[in-house]
């Protein structure tokens, strides 16, 4: 358990970890190891405080972090805070522990993450604020600026949670999930079916007629089904 | 026609730097087309065209994003040029929207160009690591944000400046027939974003829950908005959620029972 020299993370640590996660993680980024050298700054503060008198452990820690690396910024935070967790009680000696957590969660996580913070995020938030923008009304603006700081206030949450649990992170959250992301993946399916009727404003001009007759093509589809265009334009895109 | 003034230019290069950052880090909005096209529209003194092309684009891309650093069409700088050429030259938002999508397309190169740029900031931050130069790499990571901003701000910048000349050029060059393509284009192409985004939903598990949206609206357009379809699905959500939990404590209840019955029995 003893890392020798007993150093400690302090709370400013932590806190400072989380706000370069929020802000710094993909300044870095290129095609070669994507988030990794972004992921070394992020966590530097702790490194910093565990390794800083010792160039060689500094060394090792930094060749370590600056790995390829690769996942939804929104769900980093558990892998950064249980990263932090696992470096403070082993040392430097954790660095297999922590490349293999790293590498093991950044996919799980990126595929909970990239549904729940992007696809199903933007699905309910961008999407309400559009379809209030379209009104003409700049108010559904405030939506995805009130969302973001919930966001920012889970991720904050994540840090710590990552922290607090450590390895048991990887099988634990996975479970409790899943309910959350079928919720959210239920209220992000009911709000894309409204918006194609309410969006999509396509209809037809055609009109049959025969003799005196004249059939609106597009009144006898709205008989059958209102907005069918619309939906089926969505359907054959899908 | 409209010039966009010096001092205009400035204040949305100041903030095309700041969306930037916004984009690759918390994305709370101001990267997104909405945001974009709604502030530019309201620096140039038409908010209403703004909003109306931002909306549009947004609802455009609601299903492109950047999953595992894939490149997408840089829809921000699209937003900011095309409803800065709709207001100038009063063609209106239609035209905005029919000028973003192409130019979002062609500055994807941009953003690959950026992206690629940064390999050189990674090598020098290697290079810091076999040193254990840790402050190095923390300068490496923070100069990675230069080809990032760059790869947005010039095109933008060159755009505005030239604005006049360029939707000048877009008129001359581009047929009629072209222009009626991209606007009916533009009307669909929400559905376009709506399908994609579906592709990350699991629709076949849960599509009661889609009908019901589309109904609601679809045949209640005049008595209900997103907003109700939004409150319903949560609704819809929290009674699933609470069937999966009952089921589970049915279960435990129903042995409990059964344990009952047996006692009953033994006694009667």
């Amino acid at each position: 358990m003893a890392n020798g020299t007993e150093r400690k993370l302090t709370k400013q640590d932590i806190n400072k970890v989380y706000v370069r996660n929020l802000f710094a993680l993909q300044f870095g980024w290129n095609y070669e190891k994507m988030q990794g050298l972004g992921y070394t700054y992020v966590i530097m503060p702790a490194l910093k405080r565990l390794y800083g008198d010792d160039p060689e452990k500094m060394k090792r820690a930094l060749k370590m972090q600056s790995s390829y690396f690769n996942t939804t910024p929104g769900t980093s935070h558990l892998i950064v805070g249980a990263d932090m967790a696992l470096e403070e009680e082993i040392g430097i000696e954790s660095e297999e522990a922590v490349s293999a957590l790293k590498t093991g969660l950044m996919g799980p996580l990126a595929g909970v993450g990239d549904t729940l913070f992007i696809a199903i995020y933007r699905a309910i938030v961008f999407s309400i604020a559009a379809y209030v923008a379209m009104q003409g009304n700049p108010v559904g603006l405030i939506v995805p600026l009130l969302a973001c700081a919930a966001v920012l206030w889970v991720r904050y949450k994540f840090t710590w949670m990552g922290y607090q649990s450590g390895r048991k992170l990887a099988t634990g959250f996975a479970d409790s999930i899943a309910p959350i992301t079928e919720a959210a993946s239920i209220l992000g399916l009911t709000v894309v079916g409204a918006l194609i009727p309410s969006v999509v404003n396509y209809s037809t001009n055609l009109a049959f007629t025969m003799g005196d007759v004249t059939f609106a093509v597009q009144d006898m589809l709205d008989k059958i089904m209102p907005k069918m265009l619309p939906l089926g334009i969505v359907m054959l895109s899908y | 026609m409209q010039e966009i003034s010096f001092l205009i230019i400035l204040v949305l290069l100041l903030y095309t730097m700041i969306a930037v950052v916004d984009q690759i880090s918390i994305q709370c909005g101001l990267y997104s087309p909405l945001f974009a096209a709604t502030f530019t529209g309201l620096l140039l003194g038409d908010l209403q065209t703004g909003l109306i092309i931002g909306a549009t684009l947004q609802l455009m891309t609601l299903g492109v994003a950047t999953y595992g650093g894939a490149t997408v069409p840089d829809y921000l700088s699209g937003a900011i040029m095309g409803t800065s050429y709709a207001i100038i030259s009063g063609e209106g938002a239609e035209y905005g929207i029919a000028v973003a999508i192409p130019i979002g397309l062609l500055l994807t190169q941009m953003d690959v160009l950026g992206r690629m740029s940064n390999s050189f900031f990674q090598h020098y931050g290697d290079r810091c690591a076999e040193r254990g130069d840790w402050k190095g790499m923390e300068k490496a990571n923070l100069l990675g944000l230069i080809p990032w901003e760059l790869s947005r701000l010039i095109p933008v910048a060159l755009g505005l400046f030239f604005g006049e000349a360029v939707v000048t050029s877009i008129n001359a060059l581009i047929p009629a027939w072209f222009m009626t393509g991209l606007r009916t284009a533009g009307a669909i192409l929400p559905a376009m974003g709506m399908a994609i985004l579906m592709r990350y939903l699991p629709l076949k598990k849960y599509y009661p829950y889609f009908i019901i949206g589309f109904v609601l609206l679809a045949y209640g357009g005049s008595l209900f908005t997103v907003m109700a379809a939004a409150l319903l699905g949560v609704a819809l959500a929290a009674l699933h959620f609470s069937r999966g939990k009952d089921r589970a404590v049915a279960t435990a209840s129903g042995d409990v029972a059964m344990f009952d019955d047996e006692e009953v029995e033994i006694d009667g």
